[in-house]
């Protein structure tokens, strides 16, 4: 892990976040946070981080997977590691629309309540394999 | 017969006796049908399997596969298939049999052209409705599953949060920083199952209502009775933030048949929503009168107001008016559902009417109680 990398959770249900935050920022991970797809879009593309979370069901049914595919959309956070997390959704629900190539472009799935253990070990495990692809700029 | 041509009216018509098939392609042909024709059934099976017909007519009596053969195997390509037989009268039997092994119906020979073309007509209006009927039964489902991901979403969030916050509890340990998050976490933890409790108990109301086993319960109910207790309830809280609330009540009975516990729930929740969605020195005022049949009774509210968008939605279960700045109200999305129910199961409704930073009127109309074998409206005011 590099010290203080920057996780955004895109989530809705404050106490969730919380609970994590605090997780994390135990773990030397820095927590930032958006409450809905819209205003995660922004942050990412604002503050870059290093990994983002972002949960299913928000304001819409499966806003979270759009959020995604608009993250994937954005240049800047090529190669950033995207966790999808939802208390009901399964990693590759079914569809209305057919899933093409790029639909479920996130890089890991959690059920919530999440096994913190494995999300942990998911996380370095990510970060680690993204600084050795593209060692980490100095941030201003 | 338009219905057929609309689809394309493809019809495949197998029989051994060569005049039968003339007439039968000149017959539908002549109204636009794309008519093909087979004299023995294995070959019109083939056919069936690259044309697609959408109705098929087979004479029962072949050489070779039988009628009720060729029904049998058309159900295995195509189950929507309808299926028309020929028949000589003495086979008459034989037809009900096929109509057994689902053919849709059947034509004695010898039979008039018009009787051929109203026989087919009518078998594609039928595959119409088949189809129709099977598209409505997909979207049902497709709807029932959407609901239950979506109630089975609203229940798991607030245990998700509590099941989080314990796990990360358990984690951080003796740790200095963990002692301030332990008292006000497990505040949290109180409030999320509350909202669980709360989400449950009216899941509950809601599945009972429906289910008829809460409020069929019908005596006179005086709603000038049923209103000052809750108001009074109500006055502590709206009092701490700022918003008065008062009951406008006539001299005259407003009595409806009905369930007094329920009719108490119903304007217990527009109340309750009236003080939750106001604003420091607002007005609520709860009215009830006697109109021409009916009992009106009003939750007026000069609060945040609802939005046009939201309108439409409002009493829809699970639906929650966004609040500006992301301000979170505690609430379930079942109140107004609730609501509703109660209105519509004693023969009332519920209508709403918003202004957006102006204020809400909900207004519930129920129909009045005859006393006396005298109906209401006749009474005198």
């Amino acid at each position: 892990m590099t010290a203080g990398d920057r996780i955004l959770i895109i989530d809705d249900d404050q106490d969730f976040v919380q609970a994590l935050d605090a997780l994390l920022g135990q773990r030397g991970y820095q927590v930032l946070h958006a409450r809905d797809g819209h205003e995660g879009v922004l942050r990412a593309q604002r503050e870059h981080p290093d990994l983002i979370l972002v949960d299913v069901m928000m304001g819409e049914r499966t806003e979270g997977f759009f959020v995604v595919q608009e993250l994937r959309r954005v240049p800047a956070l090529t190669g950033v590691p995207i966790f999808v997390v939802s208390a009901v959704y399964d990693a590759a629900p079914e569809f209305d629309v057919p899933p093409h190539d790029a639909w479920l472009a996130h890089d890991a799935f959690y059920r919530k309540p999440i096994d913190t253990h494995a999300l942990l070990t998911g996380i370095r495990s990510a970060l680690a394999k993204r600084h050795e692809a593209a060692p980490r700029k100095e941030r201003s | 017969m338009t219905e057929g041509l609309e689809q394309g009216g493809s019809v495949v018509v197998i029989d051994d006796d060569y005049a039968m098939r003339l007439s039968c392609d000149q017959t539908l042909a002549k109204v636009g049908y794309r008519v093909a024709t087979f004299e023995d059934g294995a070959r019109g099976l083939e056919a069936v399997g690259e044309l697609k017909p959408g109705l098929v007519v087979v004479d029962l009596k072949m050489p070779g596969l039988s009628g009720l053969d060729v029904i049998a195997r058309l159900h295995e390509i195509d189950p929507s298939i309808i299926i028309v037989v020929i028949t000589g009268y003495a086979t008459i039997s034989t037809a009900i049999d096929a109509m057994k092994a689902g053919a849709y119906d059947f034509l004695p020979k010898p039979f008039a052209p018009d009787e051929l073309r109203l026989i087919v007509g009518r078998g594609f209006e039928r595959r119409r409705l088949q189809r129709l009927s099977q598209q409505c039964e997909i979207d049902r489902e497709l709807q029932r599953r959407r609901f239950v991901t979506f109630v089975s979403h609203q229940l798991k969030t607030p245990l998700v949060a509590v099941h989080q916050y314990l796990d990360v509890l358990r984690q951080l340990g003796d740790a200095p920083e963990a002692e301030a998050k332990r008292r006000e976490w497990l505040d949290r933890c109180l409030i999320r199952t509350d909202e669980l409790r709360r989400l449950i108990d009216d899941w509950l109301t809601l599945a009972q209502l429906e289910g008829g086993s809460l409020g069929r319960r019908r005596v006179p109910v005086d709603l000038r009775e049923v209103i000052p207790p809750i108001v009074e309830t109500y006055e502590a809280v709206a009092t701490r933030d700022g918003i008065t609330v008062a009951a406008d009540l006539p001299t005259e009975p407003c009595i409806v048949r009905g369930d007094p516990t329920c009719l108490g729930v119903l304007i217990d929740n527009l109340v309750a929503n009236a003080i939750k969605y106001n604003r420091p020195g607002g007005r609520v005022c709860v009215r009830a009168e006697q109109h021409p049949g009916e009992i009106v009774v009003e939750v007026v509210d000069t609060g945040i107001g609802i939005s046009e968008a939201a309108l439409p939605l409002l009493f829809d279960e699970f639906f929650r008016v966004a609040q500006p700045g992301g301000r979170r109200v505690e609430g379930t999305g079942l109140g107004l559902p609730i609501c509703r129910r109660i209105a519509s199961e004693h023969g009332g409704v519920i209508d709403v009417e918003s202004t957006e930073g102006v204020g809400s009127r909900f207004v519930v109309r129920l129909p009045a109680a005859r006393t006396d074998g005298v109906p209401a409206q006749e009474q005198p005011a």
